[in-house]
């Protein structure tokens, strides 16, 4: 480490990591993305009285801080570690770069606006006991100027994901782990507790937003408005399903739809994040949006919906989208696995039929069946998805889908009711054929090909199987084998049997054989043979001459 | 539904109408069919078929074809019963079982003769109702539901049918209700399409001229 090749702008202020990286390490830090730089845009408008001095405090997504750098007059960093502070103090030249950690920073002036969307944790250093959360969160709104605002992240000890991890990162024993976590009794425990905690350092909540679907990466922000609501499962269920690899105790899917449905969207969420302010003045001119949410590289801001319609929200999509209303119904993937749960198949015969005709009638193309909701009467895609270069046929786009179907409804262990196909190919066709359209492997090639170049893999191969889907498919097998060896056992018993009759046939079929070559050989069967030749010969003889 | 281990594909009759839309139809069908409730291979039924002749020619009105089955068409006794009411006697062959060929054409014959009648009638309600109800006949249901020799009680005899389907029986029956109750019972909400059943039984397309 060459300290003397810091960056003028950095100031170590004690606490300081001189050989510790949080931007390095993959899972070091809160991978914020579109959700956090469209709030961050809200909280430094272009067009009105900018705050003019921001605070980041603690690690954050370099894309942030860019845009943060770009965006505030004066801008400030606070980062424990001397690396990363030294990368972004070279980086962004115009920026303070305080490195230490934060209870040991005493800003000379406080700020507008601070920015702590990576929480608390990452702000103590290994090089002095960390402090509390409550000790951390007086010195972070110390930093906070009257009127100005402070956005805070904090991780939910009891949140949906974690229910889910098979290895918290938490519990890895990683280098970063020299304070376990969990024994801080101010550290806040719900949503009331954020609340309080905020209050109690003088500040007041302007906003709370969960995030979801995870701690690690969030990418949804629903406001605690919006969770208040009976949210449409077309807006919930992306939220609900995996996102990458990491080994899970189950799909987080089931749980998590859940948790939306009871609403505890807000209590069991993966992330708070709170804007509050410092402020007795309630109008502020900031207009935070009820939700926010990523799909791809878009954004979409969750609107309230107007008066008229009877659904709670909107979705718009950003910058200038036009407000479009969340369809109503259910997820269709849901639908038929709770009907092949059934053994319905008479529901599922029949939505399949109406999911062809949808197809045929110019239905998306790049539609899935966890990617269309239906309210009984006509299907809505939840979002769009990469539309294909050329539109293929319509029993192509149908095969698709129910092959994708297919592959997840088997992967995840679902009972079905179709006892012949065990692979994904087979049922494929016989849902092709439940739908009315049956079709043949060139459709399943064709429809292969046209996932791959939707790239939106089924096939689940990729990711490591949770742990209840591990135990589900070993049950399965154990039922299976049961049940072949049982067979065996009847058949082996049949088979004895049946070689015990053989053996007593052809024991009588010999001794009859014998019996019969004894009786050849008596003269009196010799004699009436011969006496019976001549006989047999002229009435031979006879036949032909008649026929 | 939601019993593990099976399959709803609805009855055979389904298939049939399915297949053959216009078998045996007739631009005016007249009379009654009427299927005095009968035993099988292994066990025989009784009951005075006379005295149900005499009720049948009583409430009929129209020509009446009895149907009965083959054990007891080949019976002269029976025959004559019915017979000497003035009344048409005829059989659909024999049912037919897993081993054996025969009576394939069983359910083809009853399509026919359905569809040739403007009313179905029996003693007891059966399948050969809900088979006409199916194709548009009236249905009655009436007379003496005799007895079968070592009836099992636990399905619940007579009384059971009557508790099950009490808007059926009768001179004369709603022929809207008797159409849904057909509907139900033949399962035509659950019919399968024919690459679902041909996957389902393992069938191999064969190019048909």
């Amino acid at each position: 480490m060459r300290m003397t090749e810091a960056p003028e702008n950095v100031r170590l202020i004690g606490g300081e990591m001189l050989l510790w990286s949080d931007l390095s390490n993959v899972s070091g830090f809160t991978d914020w993305r579109g959700v956090a730089l469209e709030l961050m845009a809200r909280l430094l408008p272009a067009d009105l009285p900018a705050p003019r001095r921001v605070l980041l405090v603690g690690p954050h997504p370099q894309v942030l801080v860019d845009e943060v750098a770009a965006r505030a007059p004066s801008a400030a960093l606070l980062l424990r570690s001397y690396p990363d502070a030294c990368a972004l103090g070279e980086r962004h030249p115009d920026l303070a770069v305080h490195c230490g950690r934060l209870e040991a920073f005493a800003g000379d002036e406080p700020y507008d606006l601070v920015l702590a969307f990576d929480g608390l944790q990452r702000t103590h250093s290994a090089e002095a006991p960390a402090a509390a959360w409550r000790e951390s969160l007086s010195a972070l709104a110390a930093l906070v100027a009257p009127g100005g605002r402070l956005v805070l992240g904090v991780r939910n000890d009891l949140g949906v994901d974690r229910f889910l991890e098979a290895r918290p990162p938490d519990r890895d024993g990683g280098d970063d782990q020299w304070e376990p976590h969990g024994f801080d009794p101010s550290y806040p425990d719900g949503p009331a507790a954020l609340d309080a905690g905020l209050e109690a350092a003088g500040l007041q909540v302007r906003c709370a937003y969960a995030a979801y679907p995870d701690s690690l990466a969030p990418r949804a922000l629903l406001s605690r408005e919006a969770l208040a609501h009976d949210l449409p499962e077309a807006l919930t269920f992306p939220l609900s399903s995996r996102a990458d690899d990491r080994m899970l105790v189950s799909d987080p899917l089931r749980l998590a739809r859940l948790v939306f449905r009871h609403r505890l969207g807000e209590e069991l969420a993966p992330f708070w994040l709170t804007v509050a302010v410092r402020s007795e003045d309630t109008a502020d001119p900031v207009d935070l949006p009820l939700g926010l949410i990523e799909e791809g590289q878009a954004v979409h801001e969750v609107v309230p919906a107007v008066a008229t319609d009877t659904r709670p929200v909107a979705m718009r999509r950003l910058p200038d989208g036009e407000d479009r209303p969340i369809p109503a119904g259910r997820v269709v993937e849901e639908i038929l696995v709770e009907a092949c749960a059934r053994e319905d198949v008479r529901a599922v015969r029949e939505l399949l039929a109406a999911l062809a005709r949808w197809v045929e009638d110019g239905g998306d193309a790049s539609a899935t069946t966890d990617s269309l909701v239906w309210d009984g009467e006509r299907f809505a895609a939840i979002g769009t998805g990469p539309a294909p270069q050329r539109t293929p046929a319509p029993e192509v786009v149908l095969c698709r889908i129910l092959w994708r179907f297919a592959v997840r409804l088997l992967a995840a262990g679902h009972h079905h009711p179709w006892p012949w196909p065990l692979q994904a190919d087979q049922l494929t066709l016989t849902l092709c054929g439940m739908a009315g359209r049956p079709c043949e492997q060139r459709e399943l090639d064709l429809a292969r090909k046209l996932e791959a170049e939707l790239g939106r893999p089924a096939e689940l191969a990729g990711t490591a199987p949770t742990y209840r889907d591990l135990l589900r498919a070993r049950d399965r097998l154990a039922d299976q084998l049961t049940a072949a060896l049982a067979r065996i056992a009847r058949l082996e018993t049949k088979l004895t049997y049946r070689e015990r009759e053989l053996v007593r046939a052809r024991g009588k079929l010999r001794r009859t054989q014998r019996k019969a070559s004894a009786y050849r050989r008596t003269l009196g069967y010799r004699l009436s043979r011969r006496l019976s030749r001549p006989r047999q010969v002229a009435r031979r003889v006879m036949r032909l001459l008649s026929g | 539904m939601g019993r593990r281990g099976h399959y709803l594909i609805g009855a055979p009759w389904i298939y049939l109408l399915d297949l053959e839309p216009d078998l045996g139809a007739k631009a005016k069908r007249e009379g009654t069919i009427w299927y005095p409730f009968h035993g099988w291979e292994k066990h025989s039924v009784s009951g005075d078929h006379a005295r149900l002749a005499a009720e049948i020619k009583d409430v009929e009105t129209g020509p009446v074809t009895v149907c009965l089955y083959w054990l007891e068409f080949a019976n002269p006794r029976i025959r004559q019963a019915y017979e000497a009411q003035g009344f048409r006697v005829i059989c659909h062959g024999e049912r037919g079982s897993r081993w054996d060929a025969g009576g394939r054409d069983f359910l083809r014959k009853q399509l026919t003769q359905l569809r040739r009648h403007r009313r179905v009638a029996s003693n007891r309600l059966g399948s050969a109702l809900f088979y006409g109800a199916s194709v548009g006949c009236d249905v009655a249901v009436y007379g003496d539901p005799m007895q079968l020799e070592d009836e099992r009680p636990e399905y619940g005899g007579t009384a059971r049918r009557l508790r099950l389907w009490p808007e059926l029986h009768g001179v004369g029956v709603d022929p809207e209700l008797a159409r849904q109750a057909a509907r139900r019972e033949l399962g035509f909400d659950y019919q399968a399409t024919p690459e679902e059943l041909r996957r389902m039984f393992g069938w191999k397309r064969v190019r048909c001229a």
